[in-house]
């Protein structure tokens, strides 16, 4: 500890007070930051601590070591070792204290001047100080100095007897004769006394490991090795001392002492400190010169004096207190795992504490566990419900409650199932309309047989396959020079038709229905929703100006409407087909700063040559639907199924759920559907989609039955087993293929034939109770006896009637709440007539009787049979998160 | 959005692991005190110790649970060299009615020579299977043959991974285009050993397991490693914690139908962070894996999510005392715009929660 390199010690007694020394010593006592105290002069050390200088002490100069007196008076009182081997009493803050102010001043001087290197106090015996200094020819190199030796009578006379007394030399003050003398022709480095008994000293000497014993100072125990600094005590396990040699540190155990039981892996740099954590167990800091790190050891089991081999196990850390170089630190006395450190140069400081590795997890229903030390913590989502917090859901929790609100279930007006998910998502609402407008074409060629297309026979699959497959095999396509309508000037713009397009138009959403091309219905069904901008462009692309005009008109007008839109109708209105009018060119340049995309497109389309619509075609916010309605418009053969394959590849590539219109529920769809699940992990909406697609060959896609398998696991995963059943349902209905046989039969004891015609079961889970129906019909027969064998049926174990006799109602027990609860069992009573039993004991009744027995008790009715029936089976105890 | 709370867990030393099970209602700890305790939770969301028993001489590392379909069965493993297989009976004591379930020691593995570092049950499409890794760097794979007698394990495969293993973590994806598939972590610090984690594939006409990938950019010592649940992805996606977090993307190549060797992937980084600013302690996946939750040194929990550019982002820093984290720090917004809303919320409760812990 040279003037320069700091060094903290904290108060033995004020968990608040630490001691930095360097060339002189000084108080600070830490704080909150920001508290009614902080003055201007603290110092910050974290973000939530600062410090405060209390006092300064220069009147030591030299000093080489320190140590804080360790009884609670007289506080304050700190031993400093100088460069010339005296030890000095000082204090700091407290000179008003009387008991401090005898001791205050008081030197201890060795007989011959070297370098004093380390100071201990005597943990119990305080009045005991011990020095260690340099070697000096055959002179003692540990001396122990009693501090009160000119105070009470009682210890000069102890003084006396093993022939040692102070003499004044200079002044009163100074102590020449110490009370032991240790260590002949030796160095001492470090020095501490160990704590299972305080009469015992270990000290670091020049090339040993020394324990002296003040009752017997002729004897020491020693032992030979390098690792002779920085000796010092686990304050937990009392055995158990680290030392340390340049990069190196040995742990050594009291008990077997020959050799270190341990020596941790060794740092480039020599260690300048080492300090057992004294709040936790095992934990040792060290620290290596130059460095910005403190590396911990964590050393997780107590070492056993005899027998076993095993190193113990150590989890080495390192943590980075500060960026500044580390020059010494110090732990705090009481305060969990928490060091201040001071830097190498300018006496920087930090609060710091280390934290325990935290272990976490993350449970089915993202919530967060983790374990810091010996604590939980449990961090929950918060479930308050707000509309503005939906966009940063997660997809889980998202999956969650649209599976609470039945998302996909609707199958009559399936586009509304994008309002089921929370119709804030634009690539579901387009992914359920297109849904929607297949299914309803789909439906429609099935009902009207009297449709003359050729398309017919396979009509079901070519609605299927999406937009891209239909335009492929245009054929017979008419195109059509159409007057502007409304006026009778011809317009350049080529329109092609054939029944293709016309169908494409339709799964757009366009036209509803044969082959009529009137839009006005779906620009009706804009206008109420209030997409203006979008309906104009429609009325535009159909070639009616002044509809388009009258809609944006409308719009301005509308509540919360948009008075540019009369702007826009204005510079609608104003349209010229002439090739060089300044119209033509303003627009062209000025649509660009539109920011509506249909606006923007509507004067794309009017500027554009014919033919070359870029402009529309590859604006990007502008909907698919429009897009491709549009380009089945006004793109020949040629451009048709070029454009479409480009904006297919591209919405595959992106997993944009819009382009389900072009895919169709294809392989191409399953593509475009897998880069969506890639990138959310939607697997619900995946499931539902591609459900839709039967009877097709998409649901035998491994991906498919995939995704739908990992939804039900999700399902089971949250409980959600009634939501689990009503997509197996669903499922069960739209693809017959993935119903499950029957599991169970019961068959009859005596004959061994299935007792039942028809058997339908209860999927169970695990190795416990199962439920068993054993008609499919309760209401249909009355079977009390296999139909087999005519022999009677088991009896209820309640009840003794044989099974298939219907329960009687009433339940014995007579319990308030079972009134309350008719309603509800009269709901199940077709299920309380049926035979249920315990796999385990195999005894069993009706499931109602067993059910409100087990209610009351946890074994089995049956005399002398202890089965606890009902809990078995821990996942059946379990209450399905989704019940009503 | 989330909210910290902290519950009394009466270990007596340092826990290690916490585990869910698969419908999050229990969980399992384990700890230093040779200890794993298990834990209910109520109806009103609170968490009540429902068995605490002494599982192992030594230091518990991890401890895991089974699919509910084979029981309740839990695994755990230990500084005593051992894992051991644990299932919960009704005994003929009143045990339940006193809040107390009883837990039997099943089987005890003893193969390792090492302390066992990990241990994981194999997903449950390939039956009930467990994987133990330990120090030596030899990873163990045990078969129950018969999911009725849990205390008849075989030992089917013992790889040897030349390095001490920390953690090992499934590929739970159940498409039968992904074989079986594991990866496992080295601890060991020496950066000139290479890659330190190795992923290894079950090959159908050698019944082994072949290794498929080193990933050799992952020199440092890794911590903890986590498969993300596939949720019938088309690649997998592998968090690692070493020094800092990282996210890799395995996608798996078209495989030729006539070669037989193990999958090729491309190896991508997706993300790496090193906000921690120390090592990285353990990661964590949610169940879609949409959301990861890393421990650093630092003694923070931060939680990480993508957007749809597959662009990984930090949402939050909790502290791991569970205090509030003050604004000065790091990313002062970062916590702002996971708690969304309810910020004042939270940090009410977790003041409530510091309160509570002092009455512990």
């Amino acid at each position: 500890m040279s003037g320069s390199k700091p060094d903290i010690l904290w108060s033995p007694h004020h968990p608040d007070r630490y001691v930095i020394c360097d060339s002189e010593l000084g108080l600070y006592r830490i704080g909150p930051v920001g508290s009614a105290e902080a003055k201007a002069g603290t110092l910050p050390l974290s973000e939530e601590t600062a410090a405060t200088l209390l006092a300064i002490n220069s009147d030591t100069p030299y000093m080489k070591c320190v140590a804080w007196y360790p009884k609670h008076e007289p506080e304050c009182l700190l031993a400093v070792g100088q460069a010339n081997g005296r030890v000095v009493l000082t204090s700091l803050g407290q000179s008003h204290n009387s008991a401090c102010k005898e001791l205050v001043g008081k030197e201890f001087v060795p007989k011959h001047a070297r370098q004093c290197n380390t100071l201990a106090w005597n943990p119990v015996d305080s009045n005991l100080l011990a020095a260690g200094l340099d070697k000096h020819r055959a002179d003692f190199s540990v001396l122990i100095w009693d501090i009160s030796s000119k105070l009470s009578p009682e210890t000069s006379v102890a003084a006396e007897k093993i022939r040692l007394s102070s003499v004044d030399l200079d002044s009163s003050t100074v102590v020449t004769k110490p009370l032991y003398e240790l260590g002949q022709n030796d160095a001492c480095l470090s020095l501490c006394w160990l704590l299972r008994d305080p009469k015992l000293l270990l000290a670091g000497m020049h090339r040993n490991l020394a324990i002296f014993d003040l009752r017997n100072t002729s004897q020491k125990t020693f032992v030979n090795t390098k690792a002779i600094q920085g000796v010092t005590v686990d304050p937990h396990f009392h055995d158990r001392v680290a030392s340390f040699f340049e990069g190196q540190v040995a742990i050594w155990d009291l008990r077997k002492f020959e050799k270190p039981v341990l020596t941790l892996t060794e740092q480039p740099k020599p260690l300048t400190k080492v300090a057992w954590c004294p709040t936790r167990t095992g934990l040792l800091a060290t620290l290596t010169r130059d460095s910005n790190i403190i590396r911990l050891y964590d050393m997780q089991h107590t070492p056993t004096p005899i027998g076993d081999e095993t190193e113990p196990t150590i989890i080495e850390r390192s943590v980075q207190p500060c960026e500044s170089q580390i020059g010494s630190f110090a732990w705090h006395p009481s305060s969990q795992n928490r060091m201040v450190v001071v830097s190498a140069t300018n006496r920087v400081m930090t609060d710091f504490t280390v934290f325990e590795r935290i272990s976490l997890a993350w449970s089915s229903t993202t919530s967060l566990m983790w374990a810091c030390g010996r604590h939980l913590y449990e961090c929950v989502e918060d479930s308050a419900e707000g509309v503005e917090s939906m966009i940063e859901k997660d997809i889980a929790t998202k999956m969650r409650e649209r599976a609470q609100s039945r998302y996909g279930h609707d199958t009559v007006q399936v586009w509304r199932n994008h309002l089921l998910a929370g119709g804030k998502d634009a690539q579901l609402k387009s992914l359920w309309h297109d849904l929607f407008y297949i299914l309803s074409v789909s439906h429609m060629k099935q009902c009207a047989e009297d449709m003359e297309l050729k398309l017919q026979g396979n009509v079901q699959s070519v609605v299927y396959s999406g937009i891209k497959n239909i335009v492929k095999t245009t054929s017979g396509t008419t195109e059509s020079r159409r007057c502007w309508i409304g006026s009778d000037r011809q317009t350049d713009v080529l329109r092609y038709h054939s029944e293709e397009r016309c169908l494409a138009l339709r799964l757009c959403g366009w036209i509803s229905r044969g082959t009529d091309t009137d839009v006005e219905n779906f620009l009706r069904s804009l206008e109420q929703e209030h997409e203006w901008e979008r309906a104009a462009a429609v009325a535009l692309f159909n070639l009616d100006i002044r509809r388009a005009i009258q809609i944006l008109n409308k719009g301005a007008m509308a509540e919360k409407g948009d008075l540019n839109l009369n702007v826009v109708a204005m510079a609608l209105s104003g349209y010229t087909d002439e090739k060089s009018s300044l119209w033509r060119e303003m627009c062209s340049s000025l649509r660009l700063q539109l920011k509506n995309p249909y606006l923007c497109i509507m004067f794309a389309f009017l500027t554009s040559e014919p033919g070359a619509y870029d402009g529309v075609l590859y604006e990007s916010s502008v909907a698919v639907r429009d897009r491709v309605a549009f380009a089945c418009m006004f793109l020949n053969d040629a451009q048709l199924p070029r454009y479409i394959d480009r904006l297919t590849l591209e919405m595959k590539e992106a997993g944009n759920l819009e382009g389900i219109l072009l895919t169709g529920l294809t392989k191409d769809g399953v593509d475009l559907m897998e880069s969506y699940v890639d990138r959310t992990g939607d697997v619900q909406t995946a499931s539902f989609c591609m459900l839709k697609g039967s009877p097709g060959e998409v649901l035998k896609d491994p991906r498919v039955q995939c995704w739908i398998e990992n939804y039900r696991n999700l399902l089971d995963a949250w409980r959600f087993w009634h939501k689990r059943a009503e997509f197996d349902i669903h499922r069960g209905k739209l693809d017959p293929s993935s119903k499950p046989l029957a599991q169970v039969f019961v068959s009859c004891n005596f004959c061994g034939k299935s007792i039942s015609y028809s058997c339908s079961t209860i999927p169970h889970q695990g190795r416990g109770f199962s439920q068993y129906g054993v008609s499919g019909s309760p209401t249909k027969s009355k079977v009390t006896s296999c139909p087999g064998c005519r022999k009677p049926l088991p009896r209820c174990a309640l009840c003794l009637m044989n099974m298939g006799t219907p329960v009687s109602n009433c339940q014995g027990t007579g319990k308030s709440d079972e009134k309350v609860d008719l309603t509800r069992e009269n709901k199940l009573a077709q299920f309380n007539n049926w035979f249920t039993w315990c796999h385990n004991c195999r005894h069993g009744g009706h499931a109602g009787h067993m059910l409100s027995w087990f209610r009351d008790h946890t074994e089995c009715p049956v005399s002398a049979c202890t089965c606890k029936c009902m809990q078995l089976d821990t996942t059946g105890n379990l209450v399905p998160s989704d019940s009503s | 959005m989330f909210v910290a709370r902290s519950i009394a867990a009466d270990h007596k030393d340092l826990i290690h692991d916490v585990s869910y099970d698969f419908h999050g209602r229990r969980m399992a700890t384990c700890s230093s005190d040779q200890s794993v305790k298990v834990w209910d939770k109520s109806e009103n969301g609170e968490w009540h110790c429902t068995a605490s028993w002494k599982t192992h001489s030594g230091s518990v590392w991890r401890v895991t649970w089974a699919h509910p379909e084979f029981g309740q069965v839990l695994a755990s493993c230990s500084f005593d060299r051992t894992a051991a297989v644990w299932e919960e009976i009704v005994g003929e004591s009143n045990d339940k009615q006193r809040g107390l379930s009883h837990w039997i020691k099943r089987t005890t593995l003893v193969d390792s020579r090492t302390s066992v570092t990990d241990v994981k049950f194999a997903p449950k499409h390939m039956g009930l299977m467990l994987t133990t890794c330990s120090a030596d760097g030899v990873v163990r794979i045990y078969e129950a043959p018969d999911v009725m007698n849990l205390s008849q394990w075989s030992l089917q495969h013992e790889i040897s991974c030349k390095l001490s293993c920390s953690c090992i973590s499934w590929n739970p994806s159940s498409s039968r285009a992904h074989p079986p598939m594991f990866a496992v972590g080295s601890d060991d610090s020496n950066v000139t050993y290479g890659g330190k984690v190795q992923i290894y594939e079950y090959n159908e006409n050698t019944r082994k397991y072949g290794k498929a990938e080193t990933l050799m950019t992952v020199t440092d010592a890794v911590h903890d490693i986590a498969f993300a649940p596939n949720l019938g992805r088309s690649f997998h996606v592998l968090a690692i914690a070493t020094k800092d977090v990282r996210i890799f993307k395995l996608v798996p190549m078209r495989k030729e139908s006539t070669s037989t060797g193990p999958t090729k992937f491309e190896v991508q980084i997706v993300a790496q962070f090193d906000n921690h600013n120390s090592q990285v302690w353990r990661v964590s996946w949610n169940i879609t894996s949409t959301l990861l939750a890393s421990s650093g040194d630092d003694g923070c929990v931060r939680l990480w999510k993508a957007n749809y550019m597959d662009n990984w982002k930090c949402t939050g820093i909790l502290k791991g005392d569970g205090s509030p984290l003050t604004g000065s720090s790091g990313q002062p917004s970062a916590m702002s715009t996971v708690l969304g809303s309810s910020v004042q919320s939270s940090q009410n409760a977790l003041n409530g929660m510091s309160q509570k812990g002092q009455l512990e």
